[in-house]
């Protein structure tokens, strides 16, 4: 694999091209879902006991009394700048609000990746080996509920048990490292278990192979066979996941930063939405799609260092 | 970056603040008493602006902060803070104000009549778009006698002048440092400073506000050094991290959720009548709500001792009037009897007789919003009456409640919360159901000649006793013979705190104060 690090570079220039008219795409969406649903962000902002001159003063403030197309116009045209505008509930520039928010939903979601690629990898390798025996059995059951039980619940349950009944764990807020450890658990879990089927699934179609029976045939250790033949054939598809799930992981951030009290920017998108906080909700849909789009054109990449067919 | 300038700011912020609080010289904490208070609400303070505010958890904070003029004491008794004594005039519109001398603000500023003055013109300045500008409309001009007097002249007799001045938006900001940060003054702890007895020493944004308290203030120094305001989303989390210890105090559970930590023991719950009452409304332009015997008809249908000692445990009182007790002008009218036979002869009477078929709106923003739609519905199902719910998020139902034509608006019975935040029948009556074209702040478009009457004439009305008679006359109105509303029961401020906490004061108004409070190791 000489020329990995120049076809990597390559992939992504690709990918870079094909990400512009997506984030494009996104941003005009974006725009038209928040001005389509109901609800006046001047009114909610003003509250209750304002008055009429109130709510008009801070319509004409926020720019929201100008035609749709000159406000999204305005915001591409700012975008492009780096200037996402101002947050209408704090007052503060959004990409500031972001940029203090996103090293918390980067580190949940990161860990939260890392935790299901190892676990899940074990669980799936360790039951392909295993297969159809009590092992096998077991750790698919695990997974089972791993990929079926709600996030928000999982998280009670992971604050009931470690923080109220054995006092091993902080219950909410981020001081100290061992804060992060039930919400990098409650996110990473729930991959893990769909990573793990998936291993173990794709492992026992490339152990089916016609290749690792010719491999098997000349005597070549079974442990050789596994990790030389099979896995790395087998991580084309489950990397693949991996770079999808961490869209899911993201979303996943927002129950969890909720029930965990760490300010990240999924607790701050909810908090946006629900005030109508437009610079908000479009600025924070921007980053994040941003990542996902940037995640998941290096997991391409990867793809193709890893698969030589995927290449050409 | 910006960022990082506002983030070595911050630090040197706190880095100063933690040599001033070494070098100060202030005694540390008895013994085995904590230096710091974890206080934990569902959501983060929007601003600590007070003259921007108009939500309780930003109020939360401003009130520690932040002094008025004039104040409530813990029994919504009206006293002096910033002012010592005050005075009206015979004109019954100049209010006179003698000031409590040798105050300064948190950034060092003095604080005199001149501060006054750029307060209130801060406020009453229409360009800076100030969300409570309609709070003090009514004053015409201030003037400074001397740097320890000041005045305040209304534009009419306002007989609610007093608790519009305890409001917390009438709260004295530093004009230094307001007019050096202009409309971003209140956004982060740099740019917020009053004269309360803590001051705020770091702000991160839906993570903490770090209150530190004001050495040798003039109403002394508070026990604890440090009041942390953590917000927690969610209700279990915030219940599980209290019962863990994680954090002291909590606001806004749910009924249910406190009477069991109550029985269980391990916290101690604090509860206050407050200003808040929950109601559903009517839209009384959609027929046959424009019938005032339909109205008292349904009012005669709803069951609120089972709504308050189910759907509340018992956390609740059921209402006896438009207002609460603990408001000024409130008088007690009795609950509203639950009597099916009266609710069916009074449809019977308003040509009903088999009932009609209604909707009712509801927001899960309110506390079992969505319950209480649902016991209501079943209620007035006992009369006849078919009332499906709608569910709306507090943005899409605030839509309804601003300024609409009554042509253009769906609802017909809609949850509503009250609660006039300067805890006065003026404002608590007076913009929610005096006659206007539009619903901008009465939602039902409740119109009645003679409440109207009553109402103005209240209003200018600076006699107690006078006051007192027209305000009961007005509550007898909208509240029995022309009701505005189905009013259901009376809150209570309830806050849980672990018990080695003591000293914390919830306020009728919905907020908490650590003045006194102290944290047992």
């Amino acid at each position: 694999m000489a020329g990995a690090a120049g076809l990597l570079a390559r992939s992504l220039a690709a990918a870079a091209g094909r990400t512009l008219p997506v984030l494009a795409g996104i941003s005009l969406l974006v725009f038209l879902i928040v001005h389509a649903i109901p609800g006046d962000p001047a009114v909610i902002a003003a509250g209750l006991e304002a008055g009429p001159e109130t709510v008009e003063r801070i319509r004409r403030d926020l720019g929201l009394d100008r035609p749709l197309p000159v406000q999204f116009a305005s915001f591409v045209t700012r975008a492009l700048q780096g200037d996402l505008g101002i947050s209408i509930r704090t007052g503060l520039p959004v990409a500031q609000e972001i940029a203090d928010r996103l090293p918390f939903t980067l580190l949940l979601a990161a860990a939260g990746a890392v935790v299901a690629t190892v676990t899940g990898l074990s669980a799936g390798l360790l039951a392909a080996v295993f297969r159809n025996r009590w092992v096998d059995h077991l750790v698919m059951s695990l997974t089972l509920v791993a990929v079926s039980t709600p996030s928000y619940w999982l998280a009670l349950m992971l604050m009931l048990t470690f923080s109220l009944q054995l006092g091993l764990l902080p219950s909410i807020g981020i001081g100290t490292p061992a804060h992060f450890i039930l919400p990098i658990a409650t996110l990473g879990l729930q991959s893990a278990g769909l990573v793990g089927r998936m291993t173990r699934a794709t492992l026992l179609d490339v152990l089916k192979e016609d290749y690792v029976r010719t491999a098997r045939a000349n005597g070549v250790p079974a442990a050789r066979v596994l990790w030389r033949h099979a896995l790395p054939n087998a991580l084309v598809p489950i990397t693949a996941v991996i770079g999808l799930r961490f869209g899911g992981l993201l979303a996943g951030t927002v129950l969890v930063e909720s029930v965990f009290a760490i300010p990240g920017v999924g607790r701050m998108m909810v908090d946006a939405v629900l005030a109508r906080d437009f610079p908000m909700v479009q600025g924070g849909v921007l980053v994040v799609a941003s990542l996902y789009v940037v995640v998941n054109a290096v997991t391409d990449a990867m793809a193709g260092v890893l698969d030589p067919r995927v290449r050409a | 970056m910006g960022d990082d300038v506002t983030a070595v700011r911050a630090g040197a912020a706190l880095v100063l603040a933690a040599l001033a609080a070494a070098c100060s010289g202030a005694p540390p904490s008895p013994g085995g008493l904590r230096d710091t208070l974890i206080f934990s609400a569902p959501a983060d303070a929007t601003t600590l602006d007070p003259h921007n505010t108009t939500d309780t958890e930003s109020d939360q904070v401003i009130q520690m902060v932040f002094e008025t003029l004039i104040g409530f004491d813990d029994d919504m008794r009206i006293v002096g803070r910033l002012a010592e004594r005050w005075e009206v005039a015979d004109d019954g519109v100049t209010w006179t104000f003698h000031l409590r001398p040798g105050v300064t603000f948190h950034d060092g500023t003095p604080f005199d009549a001149d501060a006054v003055r750029r307060n209130f013109a801060r406020v009453l300045d229409p360009d800076q778009r100030h969300k409570r500008f309609q709070l003090f409309e009514m004053i015409d001009r201030v003037e400074v006698v001397d740097p320890e007097t000041v005045r305040l002249i209304t534009a009419y007799p306002f007989g609610a002048f007093e608790p519009t001045m305890a409001h917390i938006s009438a709260a004295i900001v530093s004009p230094a440092v307001a007019e050096r940060f202009g409309a971003a003054f209140g956004t982060t702890a740099e740019a917020t400073a009053g004269t309360g007895p803590y001051r705020v020493a770091a702000w991160r944004k839906d993570q903490e506000i770090t209150l530190e308290r004001v050495d040798d203030h003039w109403r002394g120094t508070p026990p604890t050094r440090r009041i942390i305001y953590r917000p927690i989303a969610e209700n279990a989390a915030r219940v599980m991290a209290l019962e863990a210890g994680d954090v002291d105090v909590i606001s806004r559970v749910p009924p249910p959720d406190m009477r069991r930590m109550e029985q269980a023991g391990h916290v101690t719950v604090l509860r206050t009548a407050s200003i808040g009452a929950q109601q559903f409304r009517f839209n009384v332009t959609k027929p046959p709500f424009h019938d005032p015997r339909v109205r008292r008809a349904i009012a005669h249908a709803v069951d609120r001792r089972a709504i308050v000692d189910t759907l509340l445990a018992g956390f609740a009182t059921p209402s006896t009037s438009a207002l609460t007790p603990i408001m000024r002008g409130y008088a007690n009218l009795g609950e509203i009897p639950y009597d099916l036979a009266r609710a069916r002869a009074l449809l019977r009477e308003a040509g009903y007789p088999n009932g009609f078929r209604t909707k009712i709106a509801t927001t899960p923003r309110y506390p079992m919003g969505v319950e209480l739609a649902e016991v209501l519905a079943s209620q007035l199902k006992q009369i006849g009456i078919e009332a499906p719910i709608e569910v709306y998020d507090w943005g899409t139902m605030v839509q309804f409640w601003q300024g609409l034509p009554p042509e253009k608006n769906p609802q017909e019975i809609f949850i509503m919360g009250a609660g006039a935040s300067t805890a006065d029948a003026d404002w608590g009556l007076r913009p929610i159901f005096q006659s206007a074209p539009t619903n901008e702040n009465n939602y039902g478009y409740y119109s009645n000649a003679e409440f109207d009457r009553v109402i103005q004439a209240a209003m200018r009305e600076t006699d107690a006793d006078a006051r007192q008679a027209l305000y009961r006359r007005a509550q007898e109105i909208v509240y029995l013979e022309d009701p505005g509303a189905i009013w259901l029961f009376d809150n209570y401020y309830l806050v849980a705190t672990r018990t080695a906490v003591e000293g914390v004061t919830p306020s009728a108004l919905g907020t908490v104060t650590f003045t006194r409070a102290t944290v047992r190791d």
